[in-house]
This record gives C-alpha cells, structure tokens and sequence, in this order.
C-alpha cells in the first residue's frame, strides 16, 4: 500500500469545507455532507492505523521531494490513533449539532468551519516539518477562533479576544523558536532535526530551543502555569463548539510537546524531568482548585481539562515505555470521555435552561438515562475502575511507582479523589434531589429529541467502557506506541532511509 | 471452577434487566431478583465442609500485560463471607420489599443492590489484588448510590458523599499498596505474591504497603478515625443499613486484613497498628452509640465498636483469634442483621426511631420486642446466645497476643472490656427500656408486629443467634475453623465451647457485664457525665473543615490571579518565557557562544532602525488611535526598507503590500470602534509593563545573536538554490519554495485567510442580525460563583484591556 493516504484526513476535510461554503443556504446538504465525510475520515483513519500495524511507520514525501528537503507527513502508531480519535469525536460532536445547533449558525458556516479546524488538528498530528506544524497550527487557530466568537454573543467576544491573542503570543513565540532551531540546524524537517540534535546535545541553543517549544505547546495545552485563557474561553460558545474543544484541543498540544520530547530532546534525568514533573503536579493540583468551589456544570469541566493534562505531563516526565503509554492511554480517554462530559452538560443545558448546579435537581427522576450515562462518565473521568480512566491511571502509577517517584504519583493519587469529588458534587445537586429545575414544559425538549440527543453522549460513554473492559487490547496498542516513540530511530529511519536515496 | 466466575458475573448481568423487569412486574420484583441470592447462596453452601485453606481457584486471562487477571479463589475464608453476602442478600431483598413503600423506584432499587452483591462477592473471591481493588470500588459507589437512594433528603446525599469520599480515599491506598506489592514482588496475584513473601517483608516499601493497605481498610470497616462516614450511611433505608452497613460492606476491611495477613502480618508494625486502632474504635464506638438517641445511630456506632472488636483478631496470627474472628463475623452479622431489620419494623410501625419516644413496645409487638431482646443480649454478650460464644474467644485470644503479653496489650484488654461493658449499657437500652415501661409509640396510635414476610429475617437471623449460642459446635468445622484455615493457610483446628469454663476470659465478660448492669441502672447520670466530654478535637470537624478549607482555597485562588485581564495574561507569560529561558540556560552549564562578528551597521540602517524603534515607542505611547496607526505603518514600512537594504526585494514588496493593506482596513475600522478608555493605571504598574516589554524585545534580540553565532550545520537551503530551476522550473527561489518545495505551508496558509474573510462575513452579518435580540437568558449571566464579588469581576472583564 503506498502512503498517500496520509494525505487524506488534512485534504478530505478541507475539500469538504470548501464544498459546504458553496451551500450556505442548504443546511440539510451541509449536514450530510458533513456527516458523511467525517465518517469516512474516521474509516480512512482506522485504515491508516491498520496500514501502520501492518507495515510500520509511513511517511509520505509531498510533491515527491526528498527530506529534508520537501515536507513529509508521517505516519506512527501516536499521529494515527490522534487522527482516528479527532475524527471519532468530531463525528459525536457533529450529530449533536445536527440536533442542537440553530439555524443562524447553520447558515453561517459552522460546519465548513467545523471541517477546516479538523483539517488542520489532522495535519498537526501528521507533518514531519515543524514548520508545517506551524502552519497547521495557525490553520486550527483561526478556525476555532471563529467557531467560539461565531454568534458574538458579547461573552463569546470578549472571551474570544483574550483567546486568540494569548494564542497569537503562542504562535510568534513558536515562529521564533522555529527560526532559532533553523538557523542552529539549517533544517526544519523533524527527523532531520533529530539526528542533528543528537550530535549537539549539550548545546545550550538546544536547551533554549527545547523550553520554548515547551511554552508553546504548553499554552497550546493549558498546562500550569500557561491556562489562563481556557476556563473561561471555553464555557462561551454553543454546547456542540465547547465539547469539541473540550475533549480535542488542549491534546494536539500535548501531542506536540510528547512529539518533540521523544523525537527530538529526549527527557534527562535532571533537568528536563525536574521540569516537567513540577508542572504535571502543579497543573494536576491547579486544575483541581479550580474546580473545588465553582457551581457551574461547564466550568467545571474545563477547570478539569488543565488538571487532567498534568496526568498526560506526568508520564511524558517519567519517560518510560509504561508511562509514555500511560500518557497516550491518558490523552485518548479524556478526548473520548471529557467529549461526553460536555456533551452531558449540554443535553442538560438543553433540558433545564442553564448550567447552574444551584438552579437544578432532580434530573435523575425526570431524566434516568441522562443521569446514568452521566455517573459513568463522571466516574471514568474520576478513574474508577474498570472504566477507561482507571486504567489511565493505574497505568501512570504503576509506571511512576516502578521508578520511584513518589511525590508526582501521590499527587495524582490525591488529585483523582477530588476529581471525583467534584463529580459527585455535579451528581448530588443536579441529578439527585427534589425535581426544581424549571419545568420541562417551557424548555419543551420533547421526548424523541432528548432521546436522540443521548445518542453521541451514549456512543462516547460506550467507548469509554470499550476503553475499560477492553484494556487488554488498548494497553498493548499505547505500549506499543510508546515503544515505537522511545525508538526514535525508528522514525528517522523511516523518514530519511529510504528519502535520501529517491 | 468456572462456575465460581460465573457467580460473581451473575447479579452484573442480571442488574441492568431489573428496571426493565420492575416496569413489567411492579412491586413484585423484589422476589424475583431475590431468586439470585437464594440459588447463589445455595450454590456456596455447597462447598460447606469442602473447603478450608486450600481454595478452589479459576482464571482467566484479562489484561496480562499489566498483570491483570480474572483470578479467583475460594477458601473456606471468602467462604464465609460469601454465605453472609449472599444469605442476608437474600433476607434483605424479602424484607425490603416490605419495607419499601409503593412510589419507591424500586427498579433503581434493586438494580444497585445487586451490582453491591456481585461487586461484594468479587471482593471476597478475587486472587489477583487489583481484580480486588476494582470490584472494592464498585462497592463504594453501589453503596454511594444506596445510601443516597433517598436523595432528595439533604442528609441522605451529604452522607452518600462522606461515605464515598472516605470510602475511597482508602481504595485508593489499596491500589497504592497494590502496586508497590507488584514493585516488590512481581505480581499482582496473591498466590503468586505469598512466595515472594520474604522479599516483601525485607523490603524498605513494606512500611508504606503496610500502611497504605490499611488505610484501605480502615476506611471500609470505619476503624477510628474514619469512623465518621458510618454514622451518616444510615440516611440509607434501613435495608440498605442491615446489608451493607453492618452485615457485609463494613467488614470487606476485616476480610482484607484477613486475606492479606499471611502475605503481611506475622511483624510488630502489622500486629500493634490494627491493634491499637482497634481497641480505640471498640471504645469510642461504644461510648458514642450511648450518647446516640436514634436507634439507628446508635447500632451504627455499635456497628463501629464491633468492627474494632474484631479487626485485631485478624491480625494476630495465633488459631485462637483466628477462630474469635471468624465466629464473631458471623455472630455479629446475625444479631446486628436482626437489629437493624427489627428497628426498620419499628421505625415502619411507630414512625420514629427516637428512643425517647419509644417504650412499652412489648405489649404492642410482642414478637419484635422479644426478638430485639434476643439480638441485642447476644450483642451484650449474655449466655447462652452466640455473642458470648465469641466474646470468650476473643477475650481468650486478647489474653495470648503473638509478641507476649505486654503494657500495650493489656491496654487493648482494658479498653475492650470498658467497651464491652458501655456495648452492655446500650444493649439493655434495646433490650429493655424500649420494650418495657410505659408505653410511647412515637407517632403510631396502635402498632402491632408486621406481616411474616417482614418478620421472615430476624426470625432467622434470631434463631442463628440462639442455635449458635446453644449449639455451637454445628458450624465449628464447617465455617469458623474452615474460615480461620482460610485465613491463616493453613489448616487450624480450633474450638468453640458454650458452657461457661471460670478463668480469665469469663472474668473479663463478667465484669463488663456487671459493669454495664450497674450503668444502666444509673443511665441518666452516666449519659450526663459521657455528654460533658467535648473532645477538641473532632473527626467530623476536621472533615469538614478540610473540604471548607479546599473551597475557601479553590475561591482564593482563582480570585488572585484569573483576573480576567489579557494584559495580566500576557504579563505571565512574558514571565514564563523569561524564567524558563533562564533556567535552561542555567541548567545547561555549558557556556554560551555569542561572537558578535556582524556586518558594521551602515548609517542609512541605523537610521532606519532607530525610525523603527522610534516608531514601536511612539504606538505604545500615543493616546489617539489615528497616531497610533500611522506610528504602525512607520514601523513597517522601515522594515520593508531595511529588506531592501538588505537585497530582499520579494520580501520587501510583501512587506509592503501587507502593511499598505492592513494599514487601510485598520484605518477603516477605526471609525467603528469606541474612543479609548481613559487610562487608570499606577506608575508602578505602568514602569513594570514597560519594563517586560522591553525584555521581550532584549530577549528576541538576544536569541537572534545567539542563533547567529552558533550555526551549527550547514543549511538545507542550498539544495532550492540547485533545484529550483531544474525540479521547480523556476529561477525565483523565493517563489519556488513557496509554491513548490513547501507548498503544503502555502496551502495551509492560503486556508487560513480564507477562513478568515469567511469568519469577518460570518461574524460582522450574524452580529447585526442577532443584534437587539435577548442575548443570554436573563437569569444566566455567566458567574463562576455564587457570590455577588464575581459578578462584578465579570462585570468589569467587559472593559477590553
């Protein structure tokens, strides 16, 4: 099979979004389109994975150039699950907006925009150039900068704003350390860099380079201290947009920053871990404050997000095959299961009119499915066995435990039981107690949409629980990966062995 | 034995049918699903006399790569505890179909019931510590969900949420200890671990393992000071209460320090730790449940006491209390069983559970009045009744503790009988002063015993109590020894006696007996002088004060630094890039090369570079936004020069176009945008701004010379220069690149100003077209709190910064 697939999960979308601005006035045709070809991105994405499987690491040589030389897109075990998993939860979030999103955003462009943010969260998985991922980069950034100001609700602006130039900050920071590693290395493609990097390890224009990567993938992925944007960002724009964002976003920066650590600068014992490890802890113990005193259902939940990618941090920091694999494991379950969580709050949002815990109760006695779909995913987000989130975890400490870092591991440890705390605290007052939210007769969500609303929130859930009992197989495809990360030979092999020669 | 497997999977997959069945057969439900225990209890009676330390094992492969297996193994331990989940299980399911009222959701009901009773039956029949730890925590939740089942009682969802907490705070020392045990030992299977054993006791985590393990139980079995949790459970229907939160549950710590005893135990640190805590917790139990005047607080703190009771003998290792052990498990489970179900008919019949209210029920019930009497005299420890069966064994095995007699153990065997003697006083509370005297039905006019099918669990239950209190030696072989070999591994052959034999340990009943005799007779002035005692320290405060604390903290934190200001924002990160960039270059050690042999700088560059400078200062300072705009231009139209200066003419007309354009457009919306607010800021704050802007600036610089002086490796660049005519076709370089070698960059880039002419289209016409409509709901103004200071900071985020 030759690599050109590769090429299809960042040409398929843009395709796509280019044919639906052509409809603006064919929401039905929108939908189908888009539904359509988000699932064939996702069956084309499974392929790609197979293809990996089957015949180790692929790369594509776009326009044929040889690398360094032109840009490659790659393929490994890592880039092509993310890919699989964007498009998972992308085809979830999109049958939730076909049910919820209202017709004035319809009209103007969300799914098109829907569709470029996928095109460009599907290349920064894939490119081998780190200036492409650069370009992918800004590509993801304007498209969901418009998807959280689409509406301009004034809270959406104004939230928005502080969004994208925090993230414009990012980018000028990330061109800057592009050009200091180019003119260092003379070479902007990733495997290249690698085998440059190795001879210079000690050089001190690595290690600067090597932060500064570190602080923009870091915004990008709202660890500690870099978050300031997100909780709030986050809980503006339309249920659909803040499940999207929530579950996907924050992890292509995470996949940056695992990319660039096992493929270029490695973690030492010293330094680097020092570093990484402080802040896994501070964003895990950060995120969870945050949490502790708010009353608000989506805030909740994108406090969350800061604290859960210090788990991902943790094992990027520990370094070894268990707790690289940890941290996948880590990155595909939140994906899946903080998509459900938003999803959740937005059926409830729907039912009861507001995301106020102080405002609601009862859902439970009017709404049991919700409420049952909600608990478990709560609980996997919480890790309680055997959901997805349990094995995440289990995985982190019995890699951290096997290395002795006890500080990180107890914090984790005591992270999780307030991570559950505040999921129960979502439960107690909004699906148990006397039914006082407004009464459903007004917020008139019939029977056969609430019903069909449940629908992306059960598929995710099932996942997770799939994620959970099926262990066996999703622990050995993260370990694998991890294995193959730790081997960057492997990819430079892959990338430069047989492109120098063509 | 795969049909071991197949009975702990058994209530899981019949559990999510019960809402389905419960639409279809109503009220009557509860004894269908009561077919599940029964069949399963007479599926482990059948290993009666069977087993004793040699288990009967099955397993399956789960998740070998973490060590994860479905191993399971029955002995004759597990054995016993399987018979109690799944006899009482039985029991409780009948009665609580009476107990249960018409509008209950009892399809809910039932279906959290039985995930408790497989997940309960995994815990005791699990081989494989993790195996264990998961089916422990869906204990915790099921019995998070049943305690709140009543949940739109404040109580019942504030205690559902303290048991979970504590409950898994101590799974979470389970999954600890687990890991560090397969760090050690290399597995996760006990069998497997147990020959490891030396290493494992020789190893420095065994202190850790120990205590983190521990924690696990002592959280579960609600030992001191985590006793806390148990008290509040009862908000439980009282089903609920009798199954879990005496009968089973509650002792899944005992089970595990038996079960991990032989792989642990046998050391000082294991022996004196569950000692202590025990002795405490037997004490303090008792003391609390005489101060209690609900019924159901009070059994729950003599469950507490009880529990402290027999969680040492699980951890002394000698066949004596093994054997107190595992007879005072079963013992306790069928009078405290009994009780609860019985305070649940009398909660049902007079609508009260005070004890103030409450007396003269004999006459009124006289079948619940004697069978309470029954169950609470064996709680005392009364002849001939199986409490004191047990009771002497445990003293006996007090007396013979493993490391010899000494000043701590005799403080355990002073504390237990003060324990015992306070377990007395509030025993004839329920044995005497609510069944005689004058009659108080609480709010009931006339009560009067329930139907048989309520009374069909004490009665039972009640007559276990008197059959092993009479008769012993019936389960001596089968369950007390089979239990203790279980425990101990090897086979132990112990006896029990029921008749009195003079010597210490009768000694010591008596005298709690005597002593509890003559507290009752002076009841009012014993609970006057326990009611003085305020301890300073509360568990119960310390719980709460920890969550308050976590959400003054959580409120602190946010407040301080999510201003919600972008120029805050960008000062922190300008922070981060700083530090960080200094600790790199800190942490590297090795020295920096910044030979600074550049070009000399001709005059027309440095004047252009200062028009620059000048330029850049000149928009940061300007109050009109005319001024400002145009300094901008200033700014890149000198750098288009300076490209040109420097022979980039492609670079220089881009700048140019780029600046030309986007000047226009910003002058074009000048005109919409509101004057720019007038400036607040303090001297101070201002002198810091400009202070991190000139950083950044020295910093960028600093980077560009440290770039220049340190190229390390020769360019890709001088391949486009040889291939960009013969493979592009074209002798632009600049051009090539661009549309060529790296035309994905341009693709993707091109999509990016498409997106955003799109989104200008999209947001200018949807802005004007929901304009004037009600934006946000009224009532749902985004506050992150419920307190009115962040309304006003959201408020003031208005102001764009």
């Amino acid at each position: 099979m030759s690599p050109n697939g590769l090429a299809l999960p960042v040409v398929l979308p843009m395709l796509t979004g280019i044919a639906l601005i052509l409809l603006p006035r064919r929401a039905e045709w929108q939908r189908r389109i888009s539904a359509v070809s988000t699932a064939v991105g996702f069956l084309i994405a499974v392929a790609l994975i197979r293809q990996v499987r089957a015949e180790g690491i692929q790369v594509l040589y776009v326009g044929d150039f040889p690398a360094p030389f032109g840009i490659v897109f790659v393929g490994d075990l890592l880039s092509t699950l993310l890919v699989a998993l964007n498009m998972l939860v992308a085809a979830a979030v999109l049958w939730y907006a076909f049910l919820t999103m209202d017709p004035e955003r319809e009209r103007f462009f969300f799914y098109p925009l829907f569709q470029f943010l996928l095109m460009g969260i599907n290349g920064a998985f894939l490119t081998g150039d780190i200036f492409n991922l650069f370009v992918w980069f800004e590509v993801l950034l304007i498209a969901s900068y418009i998807l959280l100001t689409l509406g301009g609700e004034p809270y959406q602006l104004q939230e928005g704003f502080k969004y994208v130039m925090i993230n414009m900050l990012a980018s000028t920071l990330f061109l800057v350390s592009v050009s200091v590693l180019y003119g260092t290395l003379g070479t902007l493609n990733m495997a290249d860099m690698a085998v440059k990097i190795a001879e210079v390890k000690d050089s001190p224009v690595v290690a600067i380079a090597s932060v500064l990567l570190l602080i923009v993938f870091g915004i990008k992925a709202a660890i500690f201290p870099l978050y300031f944007w997100l909780p709030r960002s986050y809980v503006a724009p339309p249920g659909a947009v803040t499940a999207f964002f929530g579950g996907v976003m924050t992890k292509v920066g995470v996949y940056a920053m695992v990319r660039v650590y096992t493929l270029l600068f490695g973690v030492d014992d010293g330094f680097t871990y020092t570093l990484l490890v402080w802040i896994a802890g501070l964003s895990m113990v950060v995120g969870i404050l945050g949490t502790l005193a708010q009353m608000d259902f989506k805030r909740i939940l994108t406090w969350h997000i800061i604290s859960q990618i210090g788990y991902m941090v943790m094992g990027l920091a520990i370094f070894t095959p268990l707790a690289l694999a940890g941290a996948i494991y880590y990155v595909a379950h939140i994906m899946v299961v903080k998509t459900a969580l938003f999803l959740a709050s937005g059926v409830t949002e729907k039912l009861t009119g507001t995301t106020n815990l102080k405002k609601m109760s009862g859902l439970l006695t009017t709404h049991p499915a919700l409420g049952a779909l909600f608990f478990v995913g709560g609980l996997s987000l919480a890790g309680v066995p055997p959901l997805s989130g349990f094995f995440g975890k289990f995985t982190l400490i019995q890699a951290g435990l096997a290395e002795g870092r006890y500080g990180i591991v107890a914090t984790a440890v005591g992270v999780s039981l307030f991570t559950l705390f505040s999921m129960i605290k979502i439960f107690r007052t909004s699906f148990w107690g006397e039914v006082r939210h407004k009464a459903a007769a007004d917020r008139a969500v019939d029977l056969r949409t609430y019903g069909a609303l449940l629908g992306p929130l059960a598929l995710l859930v099932a996942v997770s629980v799939g994620m959970g009992l099926g262990a066996q197989f999703t622990v050995g495809y993260v370990l694998e990966s991890a294995h193959q990360l730790l081997q960057p030979s492997l990819y430079i092999q892959a990338v430069l062995g047989s492109g120098l020669g063509s | 034995m795969s049909s071991l497997f197949a009975s702990v999977m058994l209530p899981f997959i019949l559990a999510p049918w019960v809402p389905a069945l419960y639409r279809k057969a109503g009220r009557r439900v509860g004894f269908l699903v009561a077919v599940v225990p029964v069949s399963l209890f007479v599926y482990y009676l059948g290993f009666l006399g069977e087993l004793g330390s040699e288990p009967v094992g099955f397993r399956l492969p789960w998740i070998p790569l973490l060590g994860v297996d479905l191993s399971f193994a029955l002995d004759g331990f597990g054995l016993l505890f399987a018979l109690l989940i799944t006899g009482i299980g039985s029991l409780v399911v009948i009665y609580s179909t009476y107990y249960l009222g018409p509008r209950e959701d009892l399809g809910k009901f039932y279906l959290y019931i039985l995930i408790f009773m497989g997940a309960m039956l995994g815990v005791v029949t699990a081989d494989n510590i993790v195996l264990l730890y998961i089916f422990w925590e869906i204990t915790s939740v099921a019995s998070f969900l049943l305690i709140g089942f009543w949940h739109t009682r404040e109580e019942s969802r504030w205690g559902a949420l303290k048991a979970m907490m504590i409950t898994v705070l101590g799974g979470f020392g389970i999954l600890t200890a687990a890991v560090l045990l397969y760090v050690v030992g290399g597995s996760f299977e006990l069998s497997a671990l147990m020959e490891n054993r030396e290493a494992v006791l020789a190893s420095p985590l065994y202190v850790p393992i120990v205590l983190l393990l521990l924690l696990g139980a002592f959280t579960k079995s609600a030992q001191a000071p985590f006793h806390i949790w148990l008290p509040g459970a009862m908000a439980a229907p009282t089903p609920v209460s009798a199954y879990l939160h005496s009968a089973t549950m509650v002792k899944a710590g005992i089970f595990l320090v038996g079960r991990m005893a032989p792989l642990l135990g046998g050391t000082p640190l294991w022996y004196y730790t569950v000692s202590a805590v025990g002795a405490v917790t037997v004490f303090l139990g008792a003391f609390l449940a005489i101060r209690q005047t609900d019924l159901k607080a009070l059994l729950a703190y003599s469950t507490v006491s009880q529990l402290g009771l027999i969680m040492p003998m699980f951890a002394a290792g000698t066949e004596v209390a093994a054997l107190a052990g595992a007879a005072h498990i079963l013992n306790h489970a069928t009078f405290k069983g009994a009780l609860f179900m019985l305070v649940g008919i009398i909660d049902h019949e007079t609508h009260t559970r005070d004890l103030r209210r409450l007396g003269g029920l004999y006459k009124a019930m006289p079948v619940t009045a004697v069978l309470t009497g029954i169950a609470a005299l064996s709680m005392a420890g009364v002849w001939p009744l199986n409490g004191f069966v047990s009771k002497e064994l445990i003293f006996e095995a007090m007396l013979h503790p493993p490391f010899g007699p000494d000043v701590w153990t005799q403080a355990f065997a002073v504390l237990a009988v003060l324990g015992s003697a306070m377990t007395t006083i509030y025993c004839l509370i329920l044995a005497h002063r609510i069944n005689f005297g004058k009659p108080r039905y609480g709010d009931a006019e006339h009560p009067h015993d329930p139907p048989a099918g309520m009374l069909l669990g004490p009665v039972l239950l009640v007559g276990l109590v008197v059959l092993l209190g009479v008769y012993p030696y019936i389960a001596e072989g089968p369950i007390f020894n089979a239990a203790a070999s279980g425990h101990m591994r090897e086979e132990v052959h112990g006896h029990v006696h029921n008749v009195p034999v003079p010597g210490m340990p009768l000694a010591m009943s008596l005298i709690a007996l005597g002593l509890g005799l003559w507290g009752y007779r002076h009841l009012e002035s014993v609970r006057r002088a326990f009611d003085q005692v305020r301890p300073r320290v509360h568990a119960n405060a310390v719980y709460d004060g920890i969550l308050a604390g976590l959400d003054r903290l959580s409120r602190w934190m946010v407040r301080v630094h999510m201003t919600g200001l972008l120029r805050d924002y960008i000062a922190y990160i300008l922070l981060v890039v700083f530090l960080g960039i200094g600790l790199a270059a800190a942490a590297s050690g090795a020295a920096f090369d910044l030979r600074l042999d550049l070009a000399p700088m001709t005059f027309v560059e440095a004047v252009v570079i200062a028009l620059i400078i000048a330029g850049a200062i000149a928009v940061a300072a300007f109050r009109h936004r005319l001024a400002a705009i145009v300094a901008l231009s200033i700014v890149g139209l000198m750098v288009s020069f300076l490209y040109v200066q420097l022979r980039a003419p492609d670079l220089a007309l881009t700048q140019l176009m780029v600046e030309s354009i986007s000047t226009v457009l910003i002058l074009l919306a000048v005109r919409y945008l509101p004057p720019l607010p007038k400036e607040q800021d303090t001297a101070r704050r201002k002198a810091a701004d400009i202070a991190l802007a000139a950083g950044a600036g020295a910093l960028v610089a600093f980077l560009a010379l440290m770039t220049n002086a340190n190229r390390l490796f020769p360019s890709i660049s001088q391949y486009f220069v040889e291939n960009s005519k013969p493979l592009g076709g074209g002798s632009n370089i600049v051009n090539v690149i661009l549309v060529d070698f790296r035309g994905v960059d341009t693709m993707g880039e091109i999509t990016v100003l498409g997106i955003a002419a799109l989104s200008v289209y999209a947001l200018v016409t949807l802005r004007q077209r929901t304009r004037g409509r009600a934006e946000r709901p009224v009532d749902d103004p985004p506050v992150a709190f419920d307190d009115p200071r962040s309304a006003a900071r959201d408020a003031r985020e208005g102001e764009m910064p």
